[in-house]
């Protein structure tokens, strides 16, 4: 913490001097009431993970990984235990509290990439750093582009991008403001085995120079493999 | 971690603040998002909308301060007395007396009266103002040397022997300036034409055009008989305190009949008639922009549904309910500025055309543009933006973060009543503005609401009968029609929107061609079609033999005598009626008594017995005014005539044919109550067409007497009439626009559907040609169903007014049937194929990749 001067972009490495357990639960619980009575989604789940540690979450569908992810990110209250993100317990945030400590600090991946269709692929990744204040945010989009290797394809928008560029746009943007923890969901799964596999590539080539901390969702077990560890979920408990 | 944080952004220069970043980012967003159908659907309602209502406030606007900049010189004086009589004894304070004392009132004297003016062959009703050389006291007269020229300004006396006359009358006589005509016995010079007087915005409403001549010619003509019609005008001007004193002592003086009006109140009273059928025209306007407003709803509301991922998005990325609220109030904004202010570019150039159709000649004349409509019209289009859109707005920020992850979430559901509560109260404002008073907004609501209904109605019923047909269709126009009927809500909205317009302006089209036409046409034929007013006692045996020497069929020659309600039973006749009834017409002005012991034709006895050749002090009373005065047989009524006051009872009750075009009377007295009162006769003539050269004769034989034509008059109603409607339809030329944006907006809102299907179905095997006829079917039906529909509404409210309001037998307008429908065809048709096109030309695989 003696130096705040970085260069100018990215992120080395003082990652690993955050305190342990960027995010943990406790006794996570999800249910929902349907037609049939109360249906739990997740029950009794509990994990702690520290800085710039990776971690997969897997399980058949069905099984509860979306979910948990959703409560850890703060997108989603739990009906029974705690969430501890980014030092906050989520618990005690509204919905707003939540989108605050999000802004800039948290970063996602999304199976069907949800870029937003008028914007530009160098637009896309501004988005968030719009939205964040950030200073320079331009050129820091234009990095980013550059750093997932479409700089070249900057003014296309997402129609006119293939599946994988868009997921690496979309890679860029989770990047782009610097995060503490990304949340990946099924990265791969919109994607054919080859792209997959090049995009795990880059997530966890980004993920290791930005010493950021990685959760994914995932029932590729290759991809699981990639991570520090793996936490497997068989309807809605830990295995 | 913190100072970590900090350090970054201190590293590379400080952020902007949190509102300006939200305001910028919404603005890019929403430039980012220019090209989307239904901004461009929002944009243009709100153009079409608010160009409606720019465009009568600017005019209106324009003619209200036309009034109150001419102040005094409206009136042409500060104060005004108008009278039937002459007024022989002012106040104390009056003329003479003051005349010696500084700042005395400047006095000018006019009369004003109806008289033919004759060139050569061609005659034509005039009325006629002989002034004094002071007239006008205030405001500017100018004269010009030939018609539309500007003119220099003049006193309105004419030299001696000459008339200054309005511009249309030269057309009328076909004659120019420096020719000669006759009036009454005398010939004059016409010296040149009116440009400008005071009070006067243009002939709108003038069925005679004036004519302006010396007051003391008047002699010279002969026109004035006892019992002539003629409105003497008294003007003042001087110091406010002395026109004070001047107006109290004399007001008490005044009966109904006469009228003094300061130059504030003269203006004011203009100003109220003004506003009133401004408002009407304001709200005429208006229906166009709410109509705007269900195409705002529809795109609004389609945009945020298109929206829930990137607001879902934007939660995640860590954006705040405040924050969103505030982005898409900015991008709201934004759009409402924008197309407001086009609008109002609209209105601006539409209220030019506007004034020129209802004001010919005053439209140059008018102020420029006021800002002040430009406000107003502003404020109305962002109150009608935000009605409709903001309960699209309230469920866009309230989409749950989640929704990134599990697309099926809906955003929290906004409670019914708040969405409703927001869009009723900002549309309610919005009308209670434009109605002015509760009663107003409580009609147009209740009209609006009650019109919505049957509309939804008709609509719903009509899509039943296309059901029934696209069960027996085949092909294309079976696929077409399934469309309508799966699109049920937005048939309805469609159908109902353009079936309004097309009614409203079906509806005024047959007002105009219909009601005069079919009112003249049920005429018996030899139906009278000229009055002679003013015939002097000594000319009528002469007139009859002139007439009856040319084989022209008259009806009985009525004398006149004109006279004022008083009493009834003794008692003045305002204080025996409830305070409602008092300011009937009948009472305000002087009425035209008669006496005969024949009961005219067309007159039935409803009560009491007909006086007939009984000398006595008996009347007959018309059965409307009994009605509306609470006049009953028995009662005994007092008249002022002159300087006399007569009383007689009330013996029987009449009904009278008004149309019959004979000269009909609200009082006829028996024979010798009135015979000693000066007196002029009144007939009506039926004059063929082949026999119309003896008309010109006798203008030239009886120069006096006045002869109006009742086909020109109707003929200039009809004119006035046709302005107005033209006025109007203009209007509706917005509403018809709007409803197209309606049409617009909904195809829209479904194309993301038709689109998948259209793919799905040229993936099957459906050929591009058996796609656009499915269209083009389902766009014609619409059209031809609103075409339909409006035609019955027409028809029904055609049949509504002729019955009630003209009593004209029912006709149905076969043409309509086919105008309108095929109207409809061509207009949603057209925006139909133009919204929805390109669904048909992409290539099955590029729109599944564009549906992905």
């Amino acid at each position: 913490m003696t130096s705040p001067v970085r260069t100018r972009f990215p992120a080395e490495s003082t990652r690993s001097l955050q305190s342990p357990g960027i995010v943990s639960a406790r006794g996570l619980s999800q249910h929902v009431a349907t037609a049939d009575g109360i249906l739990a989604i997740l029950s009794d789940v509990g994990l702690a993970v520290k800085a710039g540690e990776t971690l997969a979450i897997t399980g058949a569908s069905g099984s509860g990984k979306s979910t948990l992810l959703g409560l850890l990110a703060g997108l989603d209250q739990p009906s029974a235990g705690e969430v501890f993100l980014l030092g906050q317990r989520l618990n005690d945030l509204d919905e707003d509290a939540r989108a605050r400590l999000r802004a800039g600090r948290v970063g996602f991946v999304f199976q069907s990439f949800q870029l937003l269709p008028a914007l530009t692929a160098l637009e896309n990744i501004l988005l968030p750093l719009e939205l964040a204040g950030h200073p320079g945010a331009r050129e820091r989009a234009a990095y980013w582009l550059d750093r997932v290797g479409l700089a070249a394809r900057a003014a296309h928008t997402p129609r006119q991008l293939s599946g994988g560029e868009q997921q690496r746009v979309a890679i860029a943007r989770a990047f782009a403001t610097d995060p503490e923890i990304v949340f990946a969901d099924e990265p791969t799964g919109n994607l054919d085995a080859d792209t997959g596999a090049r995009i795990i590539e880059l997530l966890f080539e980004l993920n290791a120079s930005a010493a950021t901390t990685l959760i994914l969702v995932t029932h590729d077990d290759a991809l699981a493999a990639r991570c520090q560890r793996r936490l497997h979920l068989v309807a809605g408990r830990v295995a | 971690m913190n100072f970590l944080r900090k350090g970054r952004c201190a590293a590379a220069g400080t952020p902007p603040a949190y509102p300006l970043r939200v305001i910028r980012l919404g603005l890019w967003l929403l430039q980012r998002e220019r090209a989307s159908g239904e901004w461009h659907v929002l944009l243009l309602a709100l153009i079409i909308g608010v160009g409606s209502v720019a465009t009568t406030g600017f005019l209106g606007d324009r003619l209200k301060r036309t009034m109150s900049e001419q102040g005094a010189s409206f009136l042409g004086a500060d104060l005004l007395v108008t009278s039937p009589r002459p007024i022989e004894v002012w106040p104390a304070l009056s003329i003479e007396n003051s005349a010696p004392k500084a700042g005395s009132l400047a006095t000018s004297q006019a009369l004003e009266f109806s008289s033919m003016v004759t060139r050569k062959d061609v005659f034509q009703l005039a009325t006629v103002r002989a002034v004094d050389a002071a007239y006008p006291l205030r405001g500017t007269v100018r004269i010009a040397s030939r018609p539309f020229a500007v003119g220099t300004p003049r006193p309105a006396q004419p030299p001696p022997g000459a008339i200054y006359v309005e511009p249309s009358l030269l057309s009328l006589l076909s004659a120019s300036v420096g020719d000669e005509v006759q009036i009454g016995e005398a010939r004059f010079r016409i010296a040149g034409v009116v440009a400008e007087e005071p009070g006067q915005l243009g002939g709108v409403f003038g069925l005679a055009p004036r004519v302006f001549m010396r007051a003391d010619e008047i002699e010279r003509t002969g026109v004035l008989q006892p019992g002539s019609r003629v409105t003497y005008l008294y003007q003042f001007a001087g110091e406010p305190g002395q026109l004070a004193a001047f107006g109290t002592a004399l007001k008490p003086r005044l009966d109904s009949t006469q009228r003094l009006i300061g130059s504030r109140e003269g203006v004011e009273t203009l100003r109220g008639a003004f506003a009133n059928a401004d408002r009407y025209i304001q709200l005429t306007a208006l229906i166009s922009l709410l109509l705007s407003v269900a195409a705002i709803a529809v795109a609004a509301h389609h945009h945020a549904l298109r929206h829930y991922d990137q607001a879902a998005l934007l939660r995640c990325l860590g954006a705040t309910a405040a924050q969103l609220r505030s982005l898409y109030a900015i991008q709201l904004l934004a759009l409402g500025l924008l197309g407001s202010m086009l609008g109002v570019a609209v209105g601006a150039l539409m209220q030019q055309a506007l004034a020129l159709l209802i004001l010919p000649e005053a439209a140059t004349r008018l102020p420029a543009l006021g800002l002040a409509p430009v406000g107003a019209a502003v404020a109305s289009g962002l109150l009608a933006l935000a009605g409709a859109s903001l309960p699209a707005l309230m469920r866009l920020i309230r989409v749950p973060p989640l929704r990134v992850l599990r697309r099926e979430l809906p955003p929290l559901p906004v409670a019914a009543w708040a969405s409703a509560a927001v869009s009723g109260s900002a549309l309610l404002f919005l009308i209670a503005w434009y109605a002015g008073d509760a009663r107003l907004v409580g009609v147009f609501v209740g009209a609006l609401a009650a019109l919505a209904a049957v509309l939804i109605l008709l609509a719903r019923l009509a899509l039943l009968a296309g059901g029934g047909v696209q069960r027996m269709a085949h092909g294309p126009l079976r696929f077409g029609l399934a469309q309508l009927l799966r699109h049920r809500f937005d048939s309805t909205l469609q159908l109902g929107a353009f079936t309004l317009a097309l009614f409203l302006v079906a509806l005024l089209a047959l007002v105009r061609s219909d009601l005069v036409a079919g009112w003249r046409q049920q005429l018996p034929p030899q139906t009278p079609n000229y009055f002679l007013v003013n015939i002097a006692p000594q000319q009528q045996q002469a007139v009859a033999a002139y007439l009856s020497q040319h084989r022209l069929q008259a009806s009985a020659l009525y004398p006149m005598v004109r006279g004022r309600l008083v009493s009834k039973n003794g008692v003045p006749i305002a204080d025996t009626l409830p305070e409602d009834a008092r300011n009937s017409n009948t009472l305000r002005r002087e009425l035209n008594l008669t006496w005969t012991a024949t009961l005219p034709a067309n007159n039935v006895v409803l009560g009491g017995r007909w006086h007939g050749e009984r000398h006595a002090a008996e009347i007959s009373v018309e059965s409307g005014m009994a009605e509306r005065l609470h006049l009953a047989v028995g009662d005994q009524l007092g008249f002022q005539v002159g300087d006399q006051t007569l009383t007689a009872r009330i013996t029987s009750l009449r009904s009278v044919k008004w149309d019959s075009m004979q000269p009909n009377f609200f009082v006829i007295f028996a024979p010798g109550q009135l015979d000693a009162l000066p007196a002029s006769a009144i007939a009506s003539v039926y004059v063929p067409p082949d026999a119309a050269r003896a008309l010109p004769g006798f203008v030239k034989a009886f120069p006096g007497i006045t002869v109006l034509a009742l086909d020109k008059l109707i003929a200039n109603i009809e004119a006035v009439f046709a302005q107005i409607i033209g006025a109007i339809q203009l209007l509706l030329g917005f509403l018809l626009a709007a409803g197209m944006a309606v049409v617009v907006a909904t195809l829209l809102a479904s194309l993301d559907a038709r689109r998948q299907e259209a793919v799905l179905l040229r993936t099957l095997g459906a050929q591009r040609a058996y796609l656009a006829k499915g269209l083009w079917s389902e766009f014609i039906a619409l059209g031809v169903l609103a075409g339909l529909l409006a035609s019955v509404c027409a028809e029904i409210a055609m049949a509504l007014i002729a019955e009630r309001l003209f009593d004209l037998p029912l006709r149905l307008h076969p043409w309509l049937w086919l105008t309108l429908p095929t109207a409809g065809a061509l207009l949603v048709g057209m925006s139909g194929w133009l919204t929805t096109r390109h669904i048909t030309r992409v290539p099955p695989m590029q729109s599944i990749r564009a549906l992905n």
